[in-house]
């Protein structure tokens, strides 16, 4: 599993995405430029500049036309992939962390930040899938988080659900029409935040990463906890693999806060565990700091990831990956 | 006899992960027919970016080498 070495950014990357093919990869980073990848051989197929910031997330839509971002210069911007022009630039009184569209692409989610005077919120704008139309400036619906902030949020299945993980490590439910919060689960230790929310292909279950060192697999429907995966380092972000069922884990403690054994010990690696039995199977090295963001390609072929580093490494699954089975997986097979 | 304990101890691993297998699985087929239903009843098609807006130039996504 050789590597795909991805050096365009500058400083350290806050999320990766492949778009719905998984042949293109957008990254973004502290930087304040978006790079697009063709995901196969690392080349980059372009930049989208115009952030005044750092910049936090990115989405692509589920037709690959348009990707959203979101940034430290509080701004939601949407840009055509093709010709990375920005179509649409939303102003909100915070930096934007995530941003996601519904599974049907007509509507994009943000989540913004807490600061004095501004409680962190998620925010509903409403899509035109045409890179020729015109956007609204008019909110879907605005959730305000006034118990802890959000720090992560993505809509379910149907887009039935807004899920959001946040600050003090809970877990919320909302109504993806209304935005009425249904339900708020403490899953993750108190106070630990969530850093990262992903979603099975079907998005009716998803993978949380905290602070607190584990990952959580959760049902969108009822926020029942299915899986729990710990490892010896705090998480900032994990994802399910497609055709396999497998979880990759990302994080490592920033140099400042560990002491230059632990360093040595190089926690700085992805972390597969197999998603049903919990059990850690592997561990890929390669980054000089934290993973700050890990994504399965939705083809199942590949996965990426970037480091504090400043690096993407993009990695293509060899046969062993896909042969690997447990026992009672390959018993089951024979039984079928 | 450490041998025969450890056995054991692979059996009892064994039998676990069978049954977390067994329970994922039927999980998931509660999952399927009831998100299945509510589609339906949503009159939502079964795959959610079909009828969206074509771009004009959807063939050129393609990445040819």
């Amino acid at each position: 599993m050789r590597p795909i070495l991805l050096s365009g950014h500058e400083r350290a990357l806050t999320q990766i995405k492949f778009n719905p093919d998984g042949d293109l990869l957008f990254s973004t980073a502290k930087d304040q430029q978006i790079c697009a990848w063709f995901s196969h051989n690392g080349e980059r197929l372009g930049t989208y500049k115009g952030h005044q910031g750092a910049i936090w997330t990115v989405d692509v839509d589920p037709t690959s036309t348009m990707i959203a971002s979101g940034s430290a210069d509080n701004t939601i911007r949407l840009w055509e992939i093709k010709t990375g022009k920005c179509l649409k630039t939303w102003e909100f009184p915070t930096a934007v962390k995530r941003v996601e569209f519904t599974p049907d692409g007509r509507r994009l989610l943000g989540v913004t930040e807490k600061r004095m005077g501004h409680l962190g919120s998620i925010v509903v704008l409403p899509i035109e899938l045409s890179v020729d139309a015109e956007q609204s400036d008019e909110r879907d619906m605005t959730i305000v988080c006034d118990q802890s902030k959000a720090t992560v949020a993505g809509w379910s299945y149907l887009s039935k659900y807004i899920i959001a993980g946040h600050e003090d490590g809970s877990v919320s439910q909302y109504d993806g029409k209304t935005g009425e919060l249904i339900d708020n689960v403490p899953i993750h230790e108190l106070d630990m935040a969530v850093t990262d929310l992903q979603w099975s292909a079907d998005r009716t279950y998803f993978i949380t990463a905290s602070k607190d060192k584990t990952a959580r697999l959760m049902a969108a429907r009822d926020l029942e906890l299915l899986k729990t995966y710990v490892s010896d380092t705090p998480l900032n972000s994990a994802c399910i693999t497609p055709k396999k069922d497998y979880v990759i884990l990302g994080g490592g403690q920033a140099a400042m806060d560990v002491t230059t054994t632990a360093a040595r010990q190089g926690k700085f690696e992805a972390r597969f565990y197999h998603m049903i039995f919990e059990d850690e199977i592997g561990r890929v090295r390669g980054h000089f700091g934290p993973l700050n963001t890990v994504a399965a390609a939705p083809n199942g072929k590949s996965y990426a990831s970037g480091g504090e580093d400043g690096y993407v490494r993009v990695h293509h699954f060899d046969k062993g990956y896909f042969d690997f089975k447990y026992e009672v997986e390959r018993e089951r097979e024979n039984r079928l | 006899e450490d041998a025969e304990r450890g056995a054991t101890a692979d059996l009892a691993v064994v039998e676990a992960r069978r049954r977390m297998l067994d329970e994922w699985l039927a999980w998931r087929a509660s999952v399927d027919e009831e998100v299945e239903e509510e589609r339906l009843d949503l009159g939502l098609p079964k795959d959610p970016v079909e009828g969206l807006v074509e771009t004009p130039n959807d063939g050129e996504e393609q990445v040819i080498e």
